[in-house]
């Protein structure tokens, strides 16, 4: 695909998000307003301004990534104005304020490359650390900057301007951090990783010290678990790290050894603390605790069952009788309103997203660069897995946001840094 | 890839929820989607056969949403039923909900159906009930708890369905429409139970028309048959007794007919009658009637018992079931089948509420054709079982269901009820040489109707009313 044909599908889904707009209107009977015009400006200038930087700063990065992403965006985008045209608003000075980070990442990164991330990883370690630390700050302290716990998970930071407040999940951005360090740790270490092995009868059991890294990040799982009660983060860190791991090195045990440590902790969680047990007795039977723990997820089933085959057609369903749809339960408004149509579309969008990320690790000379753009892809990927795995009852429901379509400022920042990023190391690669 | 795996697998579950499991999910009872969609939408008409609205869409006031309205109130509460945005469906209206609904909502495969010409307006239902002889039975019924239950014998069609007490199904569509949900529920007089229909209760001395068939179809007696008449009729394996309501014995002590018997409705000669009998003959007649099977109908009915398998190796119950009492169950319909199939020669009509689904432009889209459920009596057996009705009412217990110049059919029953406080039945059909309607009455037990209810008493006024009523509107 060229940029030129990336730059019309990225007016073309930004006609999607105005179009979406207007069926809404159209269902609520409202007539056609303002927001329309709105949505659509906001769409092109934002991924608009992502495809310029992307010109100047990384011409020879892959055009195949935006053009799923802002699809996706505009799809998410849809069902939250939807669900909460005043989030809605909110959402697309989010989007530009994400559009223009990944534009500065761009622009950094072309004088820098991302050979800086590899040299400043221990400074970018200890920013990720304490971004991860920082909802732990008292609530009810003097400074401006405190902890806030929304929903039994401790995942908030409120910055007090005086005449408003701003929130944000700074994990979304230390899960970046996080991924810059463990690749370009693994980058220095991959060969000892590799070849550090004994043999056990015809198995390849990594040398025990070796298997301090991953004790590490098990612990650092734990106890995010423990102080933030993110059940989501906690599982997205580790599954992240135990694959990128194997990525590195493609020793299976430290698939087998992470299955163990996660099946242990997580074991002893459900054991443990009772909010996991909520999780767990919802995920296995919503029905059977339809009236409190299950309602959530029951009510996320009888949307998709509701929406069948087409959908009712935007603003024409219900997901609204969802708690929390436009952040948790997106994906479940889509297959209400979409229907099938909609939930396979975005499954394979978000295949697209992966398959071209990991198409750029696979092409990648660079080991750093090659398990960066690995590292960002899993976490993505991982991170799609979980929550629509949880909406479909295959895994535990877990307070992940779904990429680029749940409502969520911090997040979209996020994966819109992601998305730069992968684009940069795929313009790098393909000098 | 093993990530890609994963992304299959959600396929798979999403295809399972979204195309396998949807329609179950669609209508699965606690998903409030369907009766939400359909909220403010326009509904089908439904009428009675002389034009009488029982149900209808109004635009509302914005102009954009309907409201439903039932203008007959709780007359028709549980044959029609309601559409609640807060508590579902009941009545014709869940069973008929996809007739009645409108096709106007946007989806595709309407918008499809639009483009072909289809018409996407609601249909309408045209109901068999007489709103007349409803509210007659209805208004006779009293303070009492009960039901009525008409059918025309010809055909099958139900004429009219009461049930006491009853409800406003538009209490139900409000906002707060929970209030006087929580009171419906918790009312001791259970108003949304449909009695007619859903309530199984002894039939009482109304079962003596079953083994009285019985016996005649058999050849084992006729009306003029002696029995012993003793003043109690000691069951073998059991220190049980049967005894005649007065307490005397039937007759003159020594033998009585199998008319007078009937007629005065003496238990002891039916108690000895049903063991004469078996429980395996009594059995082939009542289930040919109705008993121990599905009856189709718009909604499910609970089946009518006649315990043929345990009553053969024990006659005391045996005896007891004869009369009406002990085992034996069975809904105010089921016992206006029993009445309707005497009427109509021995043929057990298929009973049918809804006579036709019509269009927008009030075109018949489908009309229901008159079935049989089968044959039950021959009609000889029929006809002299009919002139011992007749009797009951000229001469014996029924007399006050009588109505002047016309030759009326029924039969009393008194039966074990709640608290103390019997239930009383009267069954039967009128005129009896060319039947038109054939009914049940059923009163429950309650201080309203007093500890000295009976059949008699209670029950064959109100089918005076009820025969006095569908004769006048016939002329």
């Amino acid at each position: 695909m060229t940029r030129r044909a990336e730059a019309a599908t990225i007016v073309a889904a930004s006609g999607l998000a105005a179009f979406g707009v207007v069926l809404v209107n159209l269902a609520r009977e409202g007539g056609v307003d303002a927001q329309v015009g709105l949505t659509f400006l906001v769409f092109v200038i934002a991924f608009g301004g992502v495809h310029l930087a992307a010109r100047a700063w990384a011409p020879n990065a892959t055009s195949l990534l935006l053009p799923p992403v802002v699809a996706l965006t505009a799809i998410g985008f849809l069902e939250v104005y939807r669900l909460d045209s005043g989030r809605a608003g909110l959402q697309r000075w989010w989007l530009l304020i994400g559009a223009s980070l990944a534009a500065v990442t761009l622009a950094l990164l072309s004088t820098h490359t991302t050979s800086i991330l590899r040299r400043y990883r221990n400074l970018t370690l200890l920013i990720s650390v304490v971004l991860l630390l920082l909802p732990n700050l008292p609530s009810d302290w003097a400074v401006p900057l405190e902890g806030l716990e929304l929903n039994g998970s401790r995942l908030w930071v409120v910055f007090d301007l005086g005449f408003t407040e701003m929130r944000f999940q700074p994990a979304e951005l230390a899960k970046l951090g996080l991924v810059i360090f463990v690749a370009s740790y693994l980058a220095d270490h991959q060969r000892a990783l590799r070849e550090a092995h004994r043999r056990v009868g015809p198995i390849r059991v990594p040398e025990p010290r070796q298997l301090i890294p991953l004790l590490i990040a098990w612990g650092a799982s734990v106890l995010i678990l423990i102080w933030q009660r993110d059940l989501g983060a906690s599982l997205l860190l580790f599954a992240g790290f135990v694959l990128l791991l194997y990525a590195a090195t493609g020793a299976t045990g430290y698939l087998v050894a992470g299955w163990f440590l996660g099946v242990f902790a997580g074991v002893a969680s459900f054991l443990a603390f009772d909010h996991v047990q909520r999780r767990v007795v919802a995920w296995l039977a919503p029905f059977e605790h339809y009236q409190d723990e299950g309602f959530q997820i029951a009510q996320g089933i009888f949307a998709l069952g509701t929406g069948s085959l087409s959908g009712a057609g935007p603003g024409l369903g219900r997901p609204d009788l969802i708690p929390n749809a436009a952040t948790d339960f997106v994906f479940a408004a889509v297959g209400e309103e979409l229907g099938f149509a909609g939930t396979v579309a975005v499954i394979a969008l978000y295949a697209l997203v992966v398959a071209v990320g990991l198409g750029v690790a696979f092409r990648s000379r660079d080991t750093f660069r090659k398990l960066l753009a690995a590292g960002l892809t899993l976490v993505f990927a991982v991170q799609v897995l979980l929550i629509i795995g949880g909406i479909l009852r295959l895994v535990p429901l877990t307070g992940i946001t779904l990429p680029f379509m749940s409502y969520g400022g911090s997040a979209l920042v996020g994966n819109m840094i992601l998305l730069a990023l992968l684009m940069r190391i795929s313009h790098e690669e393909a000098v | 890839m093993g990530v890609f795996g994963a992304m299959g697998v959600l396929l798979l579950a999403v295809t399972w929820f979204q195309v396998v499991k949807a329609d179950d999910l669609r209508s699965d009872p606690r998903n409030p989607r369907p009766a939400l969609s359909e909220r403010g939408k326009e509904r089908g008409v439904i009428i009675t056969a002389d034009g009488t609205v029982v149900a209808r869409s109004v635009q509302a006031s914005d102009a954009r949403s309907f409201d439903r309205e039932y203008p007959q109130g709780e007359l028709l509460a549980h044959t029609v039923g309601y559409t609640s945005f807060l508590f579902g469906e009941s009545g014709l209206e869940a069973v008929y909900a996809e007739e009645l609904r409108s096709r106007r909502d946007l989806t595709i495969s309407d918008l499809l159906a639009a483009v072909l010409g289809r018409d996407l307006r609601p249909q309408g239902l045209e109901i068999t009930i007489d709103p007349i002889l409803q509210r007659a039975a209805y208004d006779a019924l009293g303070e009492n708890r009960g039901a009525v239950v008409a059918i025309d014998p010809r055909t099958g069609a139900i004429l009219a369905s009461v049930t006491k007490p009853s409800f406003d199904p538009a209490s139900l569509l409000a906002d707060d429409a929970s209030t006087a949900w929580t009171t419906l529920l918790n009312d001791e007089g259970r108003p949304l139970i449909d009695r007619a229909t859903q309530e199984l209760y002894a039939p009482g001395s109304t079962f003596k028309t079953v083994v009285t068939a019985t016996a005649i179809d058999t050849g084992l007696a006729d009306p003029s048959t002696e029995f012993d008449d003793p003043a109690q009729l000691e069951l073998p394996g059991s220190t049980a007794t049967i005894s005649n309501f007065s307490g005397q014995p039937c007759s003159d002590g020594a033998t009585a007919t199998l008319l007078q018997a009937f007629v005065r409705s003496c238990n002891t000669v039916f108690g000895d009658l049903a063991m004469q009998l078996g429980a395996e003959e009594i059995g082939i007649t009542a289930e040919a009637l109705g008993f121990n099977r599905e009856i189709e109908y718009p909604w499910s009915l609970p089946e009518a018992v006649w315990r043929t398998d345990d009553l053969e190796d024990d006659l005391a119950a045996l005896a007891q079931s004869g009369i009406g009492e002990r085992d034996v169950r069975a809904t105010p319909l089921h016992m206006a089948l029993v009445a309707s199939t005497i009427a109509g020669g021995g043929v057990t009509p298929q009973p049918f509420v809804v006579r036709r689904i019509f269009d927008s432009s009030g075109e018949t889209l489908e009309e229901t054709a008159p079935k049989e459920i089968g044959r039950a009596m021959s009609p000889e057996t029929a006809s002299v079982l009919a002139q011992m009705m007749e009797r009951v009412v000229t001469e014996g217990t029924g007399r006050r269901a009588a109505v002047p110049e016309v030759r009326v059919a029924g039969k009393t029953g008194t039966a074990t009820g709640p608290g103390g406080f019997p239930n009383s039945w009267f069954i039967g059909f009128a005129p009896v040489d060319a039947p038109t309607i054939a009914f049940a009455v059923l009163v429950e037990g309650s201080p309203v109707a007093g500890e000295n209810a009976t059949g008699g008493t209670v029950a064959a006024p109100i089918a005076a009313l009820v025969i006095e009523t569908w004769l006048a509107g016939e002329q």
